[in-house]
This record gives C-alpha cells, sequence and structure tokens, in this order.
C-alpha cells in the first residue's frame, strides 16, 4: 500500500535519477571496499567520506525545496533541523563511547567528567539505545517544527516574516548550544566517537555503509517528495505557493497543508543530519549559525527550486566548488563562491536544471506548458 | 640595602653642603632621585619612592611623574638619572630635578626604570601627597582625589595641614573626604571615626560601600553599628541607581542597534531588498573611518578630534556609492523577487567581505576615539561614556534627519511613491530607476554612518558586519517593515529589555529570551509593531 | 518534460564526475618534495588569528628551503582553507593526509578544530602541531602540543597577582567555550586550596564576539569595590576584547585599581585597539614580541621582511610554530625519514632554542617546555616583561585540580604508551 504510494509518481526522469543515486550508492563503496588501492578503479576512504557528506547535504536541500519550491515557505532555519537530527545521533554515539573516554566514566562523556557534572541530565536518558534515538532523529526536529508551524501558520506569518522568524530561531538554538550549561558539549559539541551499533565508526566497512544508508536515504526522501508533489496534496501546495488568499477562500485549510509539509521537511532535515554526523565525526552549534541555513537555501537556488532534481545537484555542485576551491585558491575562494551566487541569481533565476530546462524546451520550440513558475511570483 | 645607601647619600649630603635647609633639602630630594635609578628591583624601588614622598618635597614631583609615565631614565654605565622623550633613536633628556636640558643622546645607552601597577599605585599616592599644596587649585584637587584612593596613612598630616589652608569649596570637600577615609582605616578613636563615617555615608556611592566594609571588621561597636547603618542606607539608594543604570545602558545599546538597523529599514523595510550585504556596508564606513585616520596620524596629527566628523560625509558618500553600485549591478533585475535578493546580496556580502580582508588584511585595524569621545562621567551613581552619549545623540539625530528626507523632500516622496505603487509613479513621470538607485545608496549611506560610530566601540575587523546583520533584521521585522518609527521604538525597547535580563538571566540567556520573545510577538502581531496599514500591505 | 531532466541530470553528473576525477588526479604524482600541510582558517570568524600562522609557516619552509630543504628534498607548503568551518576542518585534513600525502601538518586554532581532526589525525596515523595556549584534558599520540597548557599560563599569572599585587578578589571572566571553562575550573579550584572564600570569587560567561560590555565592566566595577584588592582573570576570546578593552578604557578602569590579566590578548589584538588607557593591564605568555634576545631579534627581522611590512607584530602562537617547525625538522634528520612512526618517536626529547633565550624540549606527553612570562600593556602596543619563572615549566596535560584528571599522566614513550594512564588503576583508560 506504501510502496504503492511512494512509487506512484516516478516517470522517466525519476526512475534514471533513483538509477543513478543507487548506483552511486553501491559502487562507489566497493569500488572502495573490493578493488586494491593501486588500482585506477580504486575510490579512495577520503572520497567516500566526501561524497557521504554530499548525499546528506543532497538529503536537506530536498528537504527545503520541498517547503520552498513547492509551499514558497522560504525556511532560513532548517541547518537547525539538520542540527537538531545531528545531535540526537551525536547523543547515540557519545553514549556508545562507554567507559573508552579519556577518563574511563562508563556513564558520563568526557566534556561533563571534566566540567564536574556527576550525573547524566535527563535528556541524555534513553540514548544509550540506538532504536531511541533514531526515533529522536525524526521526533525532535519534527516537534520543533510543527511547534512553531502551528503558531506561525495559524498567526498567518509569512513571506519574509516567517523567513526571519525561522532564523530568529536557529540563532536562538545555536546560542543555547554554545552554552556549556546546556549539557552538550558547548562549542566543542560532540566528537571523537568510537563506534555505531557495535562497529567501529571509522572503519572503511562502517564507512561504506553509513555511504550505502546515505545514498538509499537520498532516494527514499526523492521517491517521498515525489509521491507528494504528484498527489492532491502536491496540487494543492504549489496553490498555496502560487495564491495562498485564493486558495484559502477555495475552502482549503491552508495552514494544515503548511503545517503538514512543513513538519515532513523538518524530519527529513533532522534524518540527513543524523547521517552526516557519523561520517564527519563531529557536531556542534556552528550547524545552527544562520548562516550555514543561508547557505543550504542557495544550494537549492542554484540547483533549481521547485524542481526535485535541482537541489541535489545544487547542493553536491556548490559544496563540491567549495571543496575544490578551498584548497585550489584558498585565498580567493570566497570570491568565486560569492560571484557564483550572484551569477546564478541574474543569469540562472530558475536555478541550474530549471535555466537547462528552458533551454531545451526553446530548442524544440514547445510551447510552454509548464505549471507556473515558482521564481516569478515568491511567497505571498 | 636601599637604605644603608640612603643613610650614606643622606651623611655625604649634610657633609657637603652647608645646614642650609633648602639646600639641604635638595640634595636630599636629588640623591634619593639618584637612588630610584639604583633600585635592583620593584620593592627596593617602592622603597625609593616611598622615601622620596617622605620628603615632602614637591620638587620631586616631575621626576615621579616621570616614572609613573615610563619615561625616567638611567645610564647604563652608572650616571645621573633623567627624563628622557623618545625622538626617533634618540632620547631628549633633561634634569629631572631641575627640569634643565641635558642634551640629546643615543637611547642605547639608557635604559628605562620599569614600573608596574603597585608601583605605579604607590606614585600616585606619592604624588598626590606632596601636590597636595600646589598653588593650582585642579593640582590640589587631583591630588586630594589620589590621596583618598590610596589612604595611606602616612599622607594625614600634609591633608590636615592642607585642609587648614584650603578655601576652595570643592577641594575642601575632597580634602575632608580623604582625610575620612584615612582615618576610617587607620587607628583613629571612636568619635573621630564616627565623623568621618558620617562623611563617607553622606557621600554614598560604590567607592564609600568599599571603605565602609573595611571598617567592621576590626572596629568598637559603635562604629560598627554605625558603619552597618550607613552601608544599608546606600545599598539602599543604589538599588534604585542600579534600576536607573539599566535603562541607561539599555538606550545605549538600542541606539547603537538603532544605527545598524536604521538604515536595513531603508533598504529592507522601505525597497523590500532583503539585503544581506547590510553589514558590509556598515564594515565599509568603519574602514573608511580607519583610512580617514591614518591619513591624519601620519600627514595632520594636529587634526585627530575632527577625524570622526571627516569620516562622516567620507563614509556616507564611500558606502552610498557602493550601494548605487550594487543596486545598479545587481539589484535592479531582482525587483519583485524579494528573496532572490537574499541569495545575490549574500553572494555580494561574502565578496565585500573578502574584498576587505584582501585589502586591509584578516586582524583588527585600531580605530582610536577622539578626545572628546573618550572618558567616562558620572550621573549619581551611573557612569556612562563620552563615546556611549555621542553615539545615542548622533542615533537620534540620524534618525531624525531620515525622517525629515522622507517626509520632507522631494526625493522623499518620490521614493515613497516608487515603493507603494511603482507603476503608478513611473505614469506620473518618476524616473523609477533613479530613485531606486538613490534610496538604495542612502540606506548603504546611513549604513556606513553607522560604521563610523561602531568603529569607536567595536572591533574593525572584515567581520564586523555579521555581528550585527541579524540583531538589524530582527529590529526591522519587530519593529513593522517600512516604518521608521518601529524601528527606533523596537530598537530602543529590545535594548532595554536586553539590559534588564542581563544581571539576571547572563548574557548569553537575556539574547536568547530576547529572541524568543521576538518569535512570540510575531505570532501575536505578525506585521510587527507598527504594521502599515492600507492596500500596500495585501500586495 | 521528464527526458529532459533525465538527460539534465546526466550532464550535470559528468560535470561534477570529471571535476571529482580532477581532484583526485593529485594524488598520482611522484612525490620529490616533502610536503608539509598548513591547516589555518583564513577567511570566517577565525580568519583575523590564523591567517598570521599560515604565513609564518610560509617563511619558515622558506627558511628551511633556503638552508638546503629536508633530507636532501625540497620542502612544499600546501595550503588549505578550512573556512572557520569546523567540519570543513576535518574534511580538510583527511585531503591533506590522503591526497597530498603531507609528511606533517601545522594547524587549528580554537580547541573545537582541534578536536575535529583529532580522530583523523589518529586514524591515518599523521602529525599534528598545535601551537595555541588550550585547557589540557587531551593528550594523543598524533599530535603536539607546541601551545602552553593551563599550568604554563593562567597558575603563574594568579600567583603572580596575588604575591605581587596582594590581589584578594577574582573575577573570571570568559567566552563561553571550552578553554575559558577549564581554565576557569581549574583556577577557583586553585585559588579556594589557597584559602579565597567563594564569595570573593566571581565567575562571568559572555557569547562569543560579545560587544556590548556596559553591564559587565559595571558589574565588575561593583564587585571591586568591595574593599579588597581586585583583579580580572580573562579568557575573553579575540573578538570580543577590543570592545571590551574599550568599555574598560572608557569607564575609567585603571590597571592601578582592578588590573586585568589575560590570557588571549597577544600582540596582534593589541594592534586593534589605542593601548594608552590600557597601559598595566597584563597578559601571561611563553613569549612577547619585546623580548630582548637574539634569536628573537633575527626572528622579528625575517618576519617582518617576509611579509613586507616593517610594522608588523610577533606573537606567542607564532613562537609556538617556529619550536613545532624546527623540533620536527631536527626529528626528521634524527629518524632520517617522514614516516610518522619514526618521527613521533623522535620527537619526544628533541630540544631547540625558543625565541625567549631558552632550551625547549618536547616532552613524553608530547606538550613542550616554557618559560611563562607576565608582561604588562605599554602605550606602543607592546608588552614589557614584569615576572618570568626562574627556569622552564613542563606542560602539564592532565590538571592536577581537577578531580577526575588529577590522577592521570601522559607518556607516550614505550612500554607505556598512553595518552591518559591512570595511576591509581594502574590502567590505561579509553582503550577497549
Amino acid at each position: 500500500m506504501k510502496g504503492g504510494f511512494l512509487l506512484r509518481g516516478l516517470d522517466r526522469s525519476g526512475l534514471i535519477f533513483l538509477a543513478i543515486v543507487m548506483a552511486v550508492g553501491i559502487l562507489v563503496p566497493a569500488l572502495n571496499l573490493l578493488v586494491p588501492p593501486g588500482n585506477p578503479f580504486h575510490v579512495p576512504g577520503y572520497a567516500v567520506s566526501l561524497v557521504g557528506k554530499y548525499l546528506c547535504f543532497a538529503l536537506l536541500a530536498l528537504s527545503i525545496d520541498l517547503v520552498w519550491g513547492y509551499c514558497g515557505i522560504l525556511s532560513l532555519g532548517h541547518g537547525a533541523f539538520f542540527a537538531l537530527g545531528g545531535y540526537a545521533m551525536g547523543m547515540y554515539l557519545m553514549r556508545q563511547i562507554g567507559a573508552r573516554g579519556v577518563y574511563a566514566n562508563p556513564d558520563l562523556p568526557d566534556f561533563m567528567v571534566f566540567l564536574n557534572w556527576k550525573e547524566l541530565p535527563w535528556y541524555w536518558q534513553g540514548f544509550d539505545q540506538f532504536w531511541f534515538a533514531a526515533i529522536m532523529v525524526v521526533v525532535v526536529p519534527g516537534a520543533l517544527a510543527f511547534l512553531l508551524g502551528w503558531f506561525a501558520f495559524r498567526s498567518r506569518v509569512t513571506g519574509v516574516y516567517l523567513s526571519i522568524i525561522t532564523q530568529a530561531m536557529t540563532f536562538a538554538l545555536l546560542l543555547a548550544f554554545f552554552r556549556n550549561d546546556m549539557g552538550f558539549g558547548g562549542n566543542n559539541g560532540l566528537t571523537d566517537f568510537k563506534d555505531i551499533l557495535g562497529y567501529p565508526v571509522q572503519a572503511a566497512g562502517t564507512r561504506a555503509t553509513l555511504f550505502f544508508a546515505s545514498a538509499l536515504a537520498l532516494a527514499l526522501g526523492f521517491l517521498l517528495c515525489r509521491a507528494i508533489i504528484r498527489s492532491k496534496l502536491g496540487k494543492v501546495l504549489v496553490a498555496i505557493r502560487d495564491a495562498e488568499s485564493r486558495t484559502r477562500f477555495l475552502g482549503y485549510r491552508v495552514e494544515h497543508y503548511k503545517l503538514f509539509v512543513f513538519t515532513l521537511s523538518a524530519c527529513m532535515a533532522g534524518v540527513a543530519g543524523a547521517l552526516y554526523v557519523p561520517q564527519v565525526g563531529i557536531i556542534n552549534p556552528s550547524e545552527f549559525s544562520p548562516a550555514q541555513s543561508i547557505e543550504m537555501v542557495i544550494w537549492v537556488a542554484v540547483g533549481g527550486r521547485g524542481t526535485l532534481i535541482g537541489p541535489v545537484i545544487g547542493a553536491i555542485l556548490v559544496n563540491f566548488g567549495k571543496t575544490y576551491f578551498t584548497a585550489a585558491i584558498p585565498d580567493f575562494w570566497l570570491f568565486a563562491l560569492g560571484g557564483l551566487f550572484v551569477a546564478v541569481t541574474l543569469f540562472l533565476p530558475k536555478g541550474i536544471v530549471g535555466t537547462m530546462g528552458d533551454w531545451s524546451r526553446r530548442m524544440r520550440r514547445q510551447p510552454s506548458s509548464t505549471p507556473p513558475d515558482p521564481t516569478v511570483k515568491p511567497a505571498e | 640595602m636601599v637604605l644603608r645607601r640612603l643613610l650614606c647619600a643622606l651623611a655625604l649630603g649634610c657633609a657637603l653642603f652647608a645646614p642650609e635647609k633648602s639646600a639641604l633639602a635638595q640634595a636630599d630630594t636629588a640623591s634619593l632621585i639618584q637612588a630610584l635609578g639604583e633600585a635592583r628591583n620593584y620593592s627596593e624601588l617602592e622603597k625609593a619612592v616611598d622615601a622620596l614622598a617622605a620628603t615632602g618635597d614637591s620638587a620631586a614631583v616631575p621626576a615621579l611623574e616621570a616614572l609613573s609615565a615610563g619615561a625616567l631614565y638611567t645610564q647604563k654605565l652608572g650616571g645621573p638619572v633623567r627624563i628622557g622623550i623618545e625622538r626617533g633613536a634618540d632620547l631628549v633628556l633633561t634634569d629631572p630635578l631641575t627640569g634643565e636640558s641635558a642634551g640629546t643622546e643615543p637611547a642605547g645607552g639608557y635604559e628605562r626604570i620599569r614600573v608596574n601597577n603597585r608601583l605605579r599605585r604607590s606614585l600616585r599616592g606619592a604624588i598626590g601627597a606632596l601636590t597636595l599644596l600646589s598653588p593650582k587649585p585642579e593640582i590640589r584637587l587631583a591630588a586630594a582625589q589620589a590621596v583618598y584612593k590610596n589612604r595611606d596613612a602616612s599622607a594625614l598630616e600634609t591633608v590636615e595641614e592642607a585642609l587648614a589652608k584650603e578655601s576652595e569649596p570643592r577641594v575642601r570637600a575632597a580634602l575632608e573626604l580623604a582625610r575620612a577615609a584615612i582615618q576610617l582605616a587607620g587607628e583613629a578613636g571612636d568619635d573621630v571615626k564616627l565623623a568621618a563615617l558620617e562623611i563617607i555615608g553622606e557621600r554614598g556611592g560604590r567607592e564609600s560601600l568599599a571603605l565602609l566594609g573595611q571598617v567592621s571588621a576590626n572596629a568598637s561597636p559603635a562604629v560598627a553599628e554605625a558603619a552597618q547603618i550607613a552601608v544599608q542606607k546606600i545599598q539602599a539608594s543604589l538599588r534604585w541607581w542600579s534600576i536607573l543604570q539599566n535603562i541607561t545602558y539599555g538606550i545605549s545599546l538600542g541606539s547603537v542597534l538603532l544605527l545598524a538597523a536604521i538604515g536595513l529599514a531603508i533598504t529592507f523595510g522601505v525597497m523590500g531588498v532583503i539585503n544581506m550585504a547590510h553589514g558590509e556596508m556598515v564594515m565599509i564606513g568603519a574602514y573608511t573611518t580607519f583610512m580617514v585616520q591614518e591619513v591624519i596620524r601620519t600627514s595632520f596629527p594636529g587634526l585627530f578630534d575632527v577625524s570622526v566628523l571627516i569620516a562622516l560625509p567620507l563614509a556616507f558618500l564611500v558606502a552610498g556609492a557602493v550601494g548605487i553600485v550594487i543596486e545598479r549591478g545587481v539589484i535592479r533585475f531582482l525587483y519583485g523577487r524579494p528573496l532572490e535578493t537574499l541569495l545575490a546580496t549574500w553572494g555580494l556580502s561574502l565578496i565585500l567581505q573578502q574584498a576587505v580582508r584582501t585589502i586591509f588584511g584578516p586582524t583588527n585595524r585600531e580605530v582610536g576615539n577622539p578626545s572628546w569621545m573618550s572618558g567616562a562621567f558620572d550621573i549619581g551613581q551611573i557612569s556612562l561614556t563620552y563615546g556611549r552619549l555621542w553615539i545615542i545623540v548622533f542615533a537620534l539625530i540620524v534618525f531624525t534627519a531620515l525622517m525629515l528626507m522622507l517626509r520632507r523632500t522631494p526625493l522623499g516622496l518620490q521614493m515613497r511613491a516608487v515603493t507603494q505603487n511603482r507603476r503608478m509613479a513611473a505614469s506620473m513621470g518618476i524616473r523609477t530607476p533613479w530613485v531606486d538607485a538613490m534610496t538604495f545608496g542612502l540606506g548603504s549611506g546611513v549604513a556606513g554612518l553607522a560604521g563610523v560610530a561602531l568603529s569607536q566601540i567595536d572591533n574593525v575587523s572584515p567581520n564586523l558586519g555579521q555581528g550585527y546583520i541579524i540583531d538589524s533584521f530582527m529590529i526591522v521585522i519587530f519593529g513593522g517593515v517600512g516604518n521608521l518609527w518601529g524601528t527606533l521604538v523596537g530598537a530602543f525597547t529590545l535594548g532595554v529589555v536586553n539590559k534588564f535580563l542581563e544581571p539576571y538571566a547572563g548574557a548569553v540567556l537575556g539574547k536568547i529570551f530576547v529572541l524568543v520573545f521576538i518569535i512570540l510577538f510575531i505570532q501575536i502581531k505578525p506585521r510587527g509593531l507598527f504594521a502599515l496599514k492600507g492596500r500596500a500591505v495585501e500586495q | 518534460m521528464a527526458g529532459n531532466k533525465g538527460a539534465k541530470f546526466l550532464t550535470g553528473l559528468t560535470l561534477g564526475a570529471s571535476m571529482l576525477v580532477g581532484a583526485f588526479a593529485g594524488e598520482a604524482k611522484a612525490q620529490d618534495t616533502i610536503k608539509v600541510g598548513i591547516l589555518h582558517s583564513l577567511s570566517g570568524t577565525m580568519a583575523i588569528s590564523e591567517t598570521t600562522l599560515k604565513d609564518v609557516m610560509l617563511m619558515l619552509i622558506e627558511e628551511q628551503n633556503k638552508k638546503g630543504g629536508l633530507l636532501g628534498k625540497k620542502l612544499e607548503a600546501v595550503v588549505v582553507d578550512p573556512a572557520s568551518d569546523w567540519p570543513l576542518f576535518a574534511e580538510k585534513a583527511r585531503e591533506l593526509i590522503s591526497v597530498h600525502k603531507v609528511a606533517a601538518t601545522f594547524g587549528c586554532w580554537t580547541s573545537v578544530s582541534r578536536k575535529s581532526v583529532l580522530p583523523v589525525f589518529e586514524e591515518l596515523n599523521s602529525i599534528l602541531f598545535y601551537p595555541v595556549q588550550y585547557e589540557g584534558e587531551e593528550s594523543s599520540r598524533n599530535v603536539f602540543y607546541t601551545g602552553a597548557a593551563p599550568n604554563q599560563q593562567a597558575i603563574p599569572a594568579v600567583d603572580y597577582l596575588a604575591k605581587e599585587e596582594g590581589v584578594q578578589r577574582w573575577v573570571l571572566a570568559g567566552t563561553d567555550y571550552v578553554y575559558p571553562r577549564t581554565t576557569n575550573k581549574v583556577l577557583e579550584t586553585y585559588l579556594k586550596d589557597k584559602g579565597v572564600a567563594a564569595a570573593d570569587i566571581m565567575i562571568n560567561y559572555t557569547p562569543f564576539g560579545h560587544s556590548d560590555w556596559q553591564s559587565i565592566v559595571a558589574e565588575i566595577k561593583k564587585f571591586g569595590s568591595a574593599g579588597k584588592k581586585t583583579a580580572v582573570v580573562s579568557t575573553i576570546n579575540g573578538d570580543a576584547n577590543v570592545p571590551f578593552y574599550k568599555e574598560l578604557a572608557n569607564q575609567g578602569i585603571k590597571a592601578e585599581d582592578i588590573p586585568v590579566v589575560a590570557f588571549s590578548v597577544g600582540e596582534e589584538e593589541l594592534a586593534g585597539i589605542d593601548t594608552a588607557p590600557l597601559v598595566g593591564h597584563l597578559a601571561a605568555w611563553n613569549y612577547f614580541m619585546s623580548v630582548k634576545t637574539p634569536e628573537n631579534a633575527d626572528f622579528i627581522k625575517k618576519w617582518q621582511t617576509f611579509i613586507k611590512n616593517p610594522k608588523r607584530v610577533t606573537n606567542d602562537p607564532m613562537e609556538a610554530h617556529y619550536i613545532g617547525f624546527n623540533m620536527w625538522v631536527k626529528a626528521v634528520e634524527k629518524a632520517g625519514t617522514i614516516a610518522p612512526d619514526p618521527v613521533i618517536d623522535s620527537l619526544v626529547g628533541v630540544a631547540v632554542p625558543n625565541l625567549t633565550g631558552g632550551m625547549s624540549a618536547m616532552m613524553p606527553n608530547h606538550h613542550i617546555t616554557k618559560p611563562v612570562l607576565i608582561g604588562e600593556v605599554q602605550a606602543d602596543g607592546q608588552f614589557d616583561t614584569v615576572w618570568s619563572t626562574p627556569g622552564l615549566v613542563v606542560g602539564d596535560e592532565w590538571s592536577d585540580f581537577l578531580p577526575d584528571s588529577k590522577d592521570l599522566i601522559s607518556d607516550w614513550r614505550a612500554p607505556m604508551s598512553c595518552g591518559n594512564f591512570n595511576v591509581k588503576t594502574g590502567k590505561c583508560g579509553g582503550k577497549s
């Protein structure tokens, strides 16, 4: 039944995309593990963790696109949901260290030991169980999004006001998590993880599995988003994006739709964060910083909002650019990155995928039959 | 060791000079000054200073002042102690006692007599005690205050002597206070102490509290009780002052926030451009101030006190010009797509930051405070710095000017017309592109002005703008987009609320509470404090 | 339409893939130079401090090459920009080690960046030199700590204030992160052990980049008016210092009344402030630019020539890199190879001249010996040394003043080879 719902929206491009994601998800770890290092087809471990990170960012970008591209809610606080998911996973990983920390304390993480905490705070209870942490990865960001959305959408906070309060939310969380008194490791965050589900985090096999899990999560996330936007629900969302008041006058409970999609998107971001943390090995408050959230929105814009493949490409491309330029031209890479953002907004207003779609349509001289352009009329 | 040397010197002085008093004192002082150069560590030096102070000879003052300022030198190979002023690699020398010039010599042959904080403190007391009888009332006042701070029991005699002669009321008051402070700390009888308590209790304030706090430990019951009562009285009045202090600090913080946000209130509030490069305009203003000061330092040192005034129009023009370039080059293609301006301006802000980093380097740049902006003054028990006061005044001036500009000038009228209904304005013959450019330039220019002010209290670094951008957006949103009054009220409200929360919740939690407060507030008033009424809102 | 998107995606993917291949192509190149990684932020919030360290490393490598390189090969610096982004630090560290195959890495400033790269260096078994004073409570086989541990900075400073200035009341003010937290914990225990009452200690934390210091400075004034001599021990981080000192100066808090001793304010930070009103405030470091030794004069001259600015200052972390780099060079020469394991082993016991006229040695706990200097701020932005330890102090990685760490020791020599050996239980913790 559920599978049917997920697969309903699949068409040829979707299938190709899924095939590529899954091929990457299987091939990269396989080439890393099975092919010996000297072979030209060997994928180095460095590339596995790097691309694994990109895949998590791609899932995150997808979640932003779902609310921004299809429902017109520009969230400048998605980094918060991502980081909360990451923290939930990080807490599990911290508990797994157990007595192997430097102070050999079986219960308390190291940072609590040297700051003289005597016992584990209540909110750390339960995180020694993977299933509990896995639930929290989805529930905590979802609950926060639900709470914020419930207040905001009911009071009809829209457009830039909503953007700014989501920014305020992530900024407040940033400050809160910086506080060492919060018991989340302050600025240092959570790090030095040992194992996940009994397997050492740094082993090539674990890394390959995590990579595959990220690819799988991306594929599932894609399927889910696709199914939603192809359903009636998706049509209403687009209607809200393009004319919120009109949709409301037609009798739809706009705030319910928005709340649903916002919460779902936050849960997806949480999952992305949870997969991200074991692969990069650290989660700290800087993930909450408003600049980070703005950058995430930019990945979507670069790739093309309102297309599901666009954000994925945007996230991978921008992050790859960052990786490449910070090593190739360390003193000038911000010019390149900044220039890219300006150029994309000026010359590719629909993002890479959207603009390429326009070009190929023009070449075939097709009359425009696309749904209303999301970039022309932003959130009301 | 030093004492023995001092005794030697004394004996020598006695032997060489006729027992004429002034000559004897002269010789005494001279040898004691010479002893300053021979001390081998801080405690020997301190003894030498004390000995010099004990002579009561005001001729020693220049030497002590020079020592305190780090301008007293001794020859490396032994020789007379000199006051030296560095000029390049040379020292311009004077004799510390007579003030006569002693020529110019290479600095390499001399060694500075080094002092630390403890010595500076005893020097302050010594200079105070020696200048209590100075003919100039200003110096006497400063001396009395110095004695009050150090409350050195040995100065009591001189204070009494000075009090007997003093006619100027404010100097008298300061002297009485100094005497009371010394008596209270010393071994005086209960009557004297009670009288001293009264004087100090009358004065109030934190310093008195500090003095009274020391009393109770080793005093008779009567004195201790009187001290207790005085302490309670002072504390009660201080409680009121602390509330007032929070309000003052809040207003001061609010004025900083207002300055930072007011440019954004135009580019974002009036024009609807989500201007993420706003912070960088502030930064440009601050760097303009740095450049102006740099030119003044190297070419016109006399103009330093007006450097900020020169920087103001320049910062406005530079930031405004950059703003116009940005508007013409990027923003104008994005009207009607406000959320995309966010992305483009974010890219611009990265570029501007890195450009400044490349040109000026990543480290902080020094921007000095002109003399009229440094220091503090007291209103009752609140001390407010001049810098902060001028920033409050400046923020209000900028706000008023901007208000007048929007309400009373043709350009202001056109700006409002264009932002409210672009097509209609164009049909009426307004050159909308020109107005757009001017409006954005105005907003950026005002941000540049803010940069001049912020350079006085904050880092001048490429990260300067980043620190203010989020606060600025919060304030504009809180006050209501498109309404300058809202920005004003919003900035001051948040400033004061923040300062009231800070003592109880700490700086971090205080800020978190303010953010949560804004989020909740927007739920109640989704369009801010002063929402624009009418159809323009509906869009 | 559907087909378009697929085609577009494929094009995008090919584009990305070809760029990826390009990025990893460097790996195959033959190693005719010895590569040295430099991992300092050149953009973002920490660029303000770290860019200088990158330049110092470039200078040291250039100097070494003028001397003929190392083991007959030239040194080659690999500079990357982790952009003050902590996960990016880990990624860049991995890139330096596995893509560029660097022999050693010099880098990091903040504790979090070190914590972020630590697992990477341990996993890939490479060498990191960390040049900044830090909170201690860490010892890794792969990291060499050339900055000060708390006992090489904080405790001597407090001793000086208590003894020389007669301070009885303490304000411990810091930015809310792990270095100030730990240092203040250490100091609090230390002061209480010395008989300071809890009421005479005030602890205050502020967020990063805090810029409105009015209330806190007023609070310090209030705390300081209780009749006992008061001092502020500041672990306030970089950016927040300028507004803090400006507010101190403006509110008229003189060093004679309430001295401030800082552990994170060096010559570079002072370059952004008018120091005339701050004369007499203190800093504790292991190096000051004003120290008069031939080595230091030479270093300053080379630095100012290299950076082409006769006004540029030098500071403590720069000296740490100078020491660390020379130690590494010496250890590589001793080991005759750049392979990590022999170099790590031969680094312990290496002694090189520091810039203050002594010889700093690498101890078995991977910390170095340093002199501790207390300096007073001068009107020209320099520090004037008013006190220094008679000899060198050994860095103590596990503080004796924290209950859980006082039983731990670190010794990376065989046979112990342990970073956190518990002398009470006789076990090496953290090993499964």
